[in-house]
């Protein structure tokens, strides 16, 4: 049997803007196992961004339960969610998210400074995972020196470097050429073989194509969770 | 941690090298000035306190108060008088003399030259040291049989004899009536700095000279002023007090008509005016600290709305609102620190510079420069302290969204 990294129990969440309250997500009940290969798909106001974010601890559900590695975090404070954030999720973003003017290096070290990791112990592992991604030979470029392709590869560095039981990226691909796309999300397909349990937020079909299960977003509701071939889904 | 966080700070200032720079400049001149300020009091103040100690810090004067209105003949000292005083004080009291001095034309041949005569004892050089360049100085012998010998410096002595050795040479003047004929017996030199100098007259077209003051209480012997310097060892409050009790009984007075002015008294009231001086000019310009402090808290600001997306993603990555506050403190103390500490060298080179100048050994109280730095960056942590909380506070998918 799979083990359970995520579970949602009827969760709820209502935006307030004061003169009328939005209904986000509508009692989501939702289980994605440890070891999965997931895309989230929806159109924009679908409510998939409102899960994204309270997936990736960012945000707070208004009524319910969110277990994660088996923690509710639905009631934590903002200083235990970004401990979560730091420990628990890798984040890989749509516009890569790399702090500006900072080596590649110095920003997949970050996650681990937060970490209160030692020094010589963050460069020696910031090291082998750019190694992974394929630019070691970039480790001490700036952002702005890399392609667009080659951040995001740096992005995945950063999000596995303490190493963290999810992968949640949200749109990796929006801003990448088709051959980058690819290229990205073969990286996925590779961490997923290796065990990693990756979430990708799309709107895009054909990248949703390179994943085992695709649960489809409407107004706030699943309307569809189908499971394709390959391995890792759940029984 | 402390370590990234400085090393994030100064990258974080190095990328805006002007915007940095400028920020600066207001705890740059603010420290610069409350330094140069404080320390050219502190200056002033050891300046006079040596000036003092040149004059004698232990020297007082005494007589009986101005505000008496019934003026008797007794109120007057004698030359009984202060021997009465040298025996009963004995080695509290290290000179004695009637402080008397006054002015008359030195006349040699053809040359006349102003000069100012101060009537001394033998023993005056043992409290106000010369350096006697040519012949003597006056002896026991000068004053008891009120020899008409004087002793004179460089300066005088080229203004009235046109050389430097005038022993031996002799003028005429006028003191209380009678013109006499004098002697040069010595000729002396004093060191002085340029303040000294300013503070002393210095230079002047105006001669002076040592007599024997037997010469200026003649002919009657009574004389209105006692000048004495105290022996350092003695409490000179408590050793004043007897002096006065003493000298107001045989005077026939109450110890509160007597009328007693003290080097030390002085030198304290302008120490006192000066320290308050330097206090309150280095208060005004403590002011631009503030402004410099504004300053660094109105870039902060903008840095941290600049760099709200980074905080988002920091906060992405596990930074605690901690992590912010004290990354954006850290930029603010350093940003401060480092103007605190380019405008201590400007305020010392300044100080030390003028110093240099005039020839005076500057005062940098290493106390005043630690508490400069350590007020520069309290300023920084102060001021820093509002942008970085907000910072701090960013929601992290508000921050996240920010372009």
């Amino acid at each position: 049997m799979a083990e359970e990294l995520i579970r949602l129990k009827d969760l709820v969440k209502i935006y307030d803007t004061g003169a009328i309250k939005v209904l986000g997500l509508k009692r989501i009940n939702l289980t994605i196992n440890r070891g999965e290969f997931v895309a989230i798909m929806g159109k924009s106001g679908s409510g998939k961004s409102t899960l994204m974010n309270i997936l990736g601890c960012l945000d707070r559900p208004s009524m319910g339960h969110y277990y994660l590695d088996g923690i509710d975090v639905a009631s934590m404070t903002p200083n235990q969610l970004s401990e979560i954030r730091n420990k628990k999720i890798g984040f890989v973003f749509q516009s890569f998210n790399l702090i500006s003017r900072t080596s590649a290096l110095k920003n997949v070290e970050l996650p681990m400074t937060y970490a209160r990791v030692g020094k010589k112990a963050r460069r020696e592992r910031a090291l082998k995972l750019l190694d992974r991604v394929g630019l070691l030979s970039r480790a001490h470029h700036q952002p702005n020196e890399l392609s667009g392709g080659q951040r995001q590869r740096v992005a995945i560095a950063r999000a596995l470097a303490n190493e963290p039981p999810l992968i949640l990226a949200d749109e990796p691909t929006g801003n990448l050429d088709t051959a980058a796309s690819e290229e990205i999300m073969g990286l996925f397909a590779q961490l997923h073989k290796e065990g990693a349990t990756v979430v990708v937020v799309t709107h895009e079909e054909n990248i949703a194509e390179f994943t085992d299960r695709i649960i489809r977003f409407q107004d706030g509701l699943v309307i569809s969770d189908e499971r394709r071939g390959g391995g890792g889904s759940a029984v | 941690m402390l370590f990234e966080n400085m090393s994030m700070a100064f990258s974080a200032i190095r990328v805006n090298k002007m915007r940095s720079f400028l920020t600066m400049l207001g705890i740059i001149i603010g420290i610069g000035s409350v330094i140069s300020i404080v320390s050219i009091g502190d200056t002033m103040r050891s300046l006079f306190a040596d000036l003092y100690k040149d004059v004698g810090v232990t020297q007082a004067y005494m007589c009986v108060g101005y505000w008496i209105d019934d003026r008797r003949m007794s109120d007057y000292f004698t030359l009984d008088d202060m021997e009465r005083v040298k025996e009963v004080f004995g080695d509290s009291i290290t000179y004695i003399d009637s402080a008397a001095s006054v002015g008359a034309e030195a006349i040699n041949k053809k040359t006349t030259v102003n000069f100012d005569y101060t009537g001394i004892d033998y023993n005056y050089i043992d409290v106000q040291p010369v350096d006697m360049v040519y012949g003597r100085y006056l002896n026991e012998g000068d004053v008891l049989g009120r020899k008409k010998n004087v002793v004179m410096d460089v300066d005088s002595a080229m203004l009235l004899f046109g050389m430097e050795n005038a022993v031996g040479q002799t003028f005429r003047t006028d003191l209380y009536g009678n013109v006499d004929e004098f002697t040069v017996v010595g000729v002396y030199k004093k060191e002085m700095n340029a303040f000294q100098a300013l503070m002393m007259g210095g230079r002047s077209d105006r001669g002076s000279a040592f007599v024997p003051y037997t010469l200026l209480t003649w002919p009657n012997d009574y004389f209105y002023y006692l000048r004495l310097f105290a022996s350092e060892d003695v409490d000179l409050n408590e050793f004043f007090d007897q002096l006065k009790a003493y000298v107001s009984n045989i005077k026939g007075r109450e110890p509160e008509d007597m009328y007693m002015e003290t080097a030390m008294e002085q030198m304290n009231s302008v120490d006192t005016v000066m320290g308050g001086l330097s206090a309150a000019v280095g208060g005004i310009a403590a002011i631009s600290l503030l402004v410099g402090g504004i300053g660094i808290m109105n870039i902060m600001l903008v840095s941290v709305t600049e760099r709200t997306r980074e905080i988002g993603i920091r906060k992405s990555l596990g930074a605690k609102t901690r992590d912010i506050l004290i990354q954006f403190l850290t930029e603010s103390a350093i940003l401060s620190a480092c103007g605190g500490i380019i405008g201590i060298v400007i305020g010392v080179g300044l100080v030390s510079g003028i110093g240099m100048a005039f020839g005076i050994g500057a005062v940098i109280r290493p106390s005043v420069v630690v508490l400069a730095v350590s007020f520069s960056a309290a300023v920084g942590v102060f001021f820093g302290l509002y942008p970085a909380s907000k910072a701090a506070k960013a929601d992290p998918i508000d921050a996240l969204r920010y372009e």
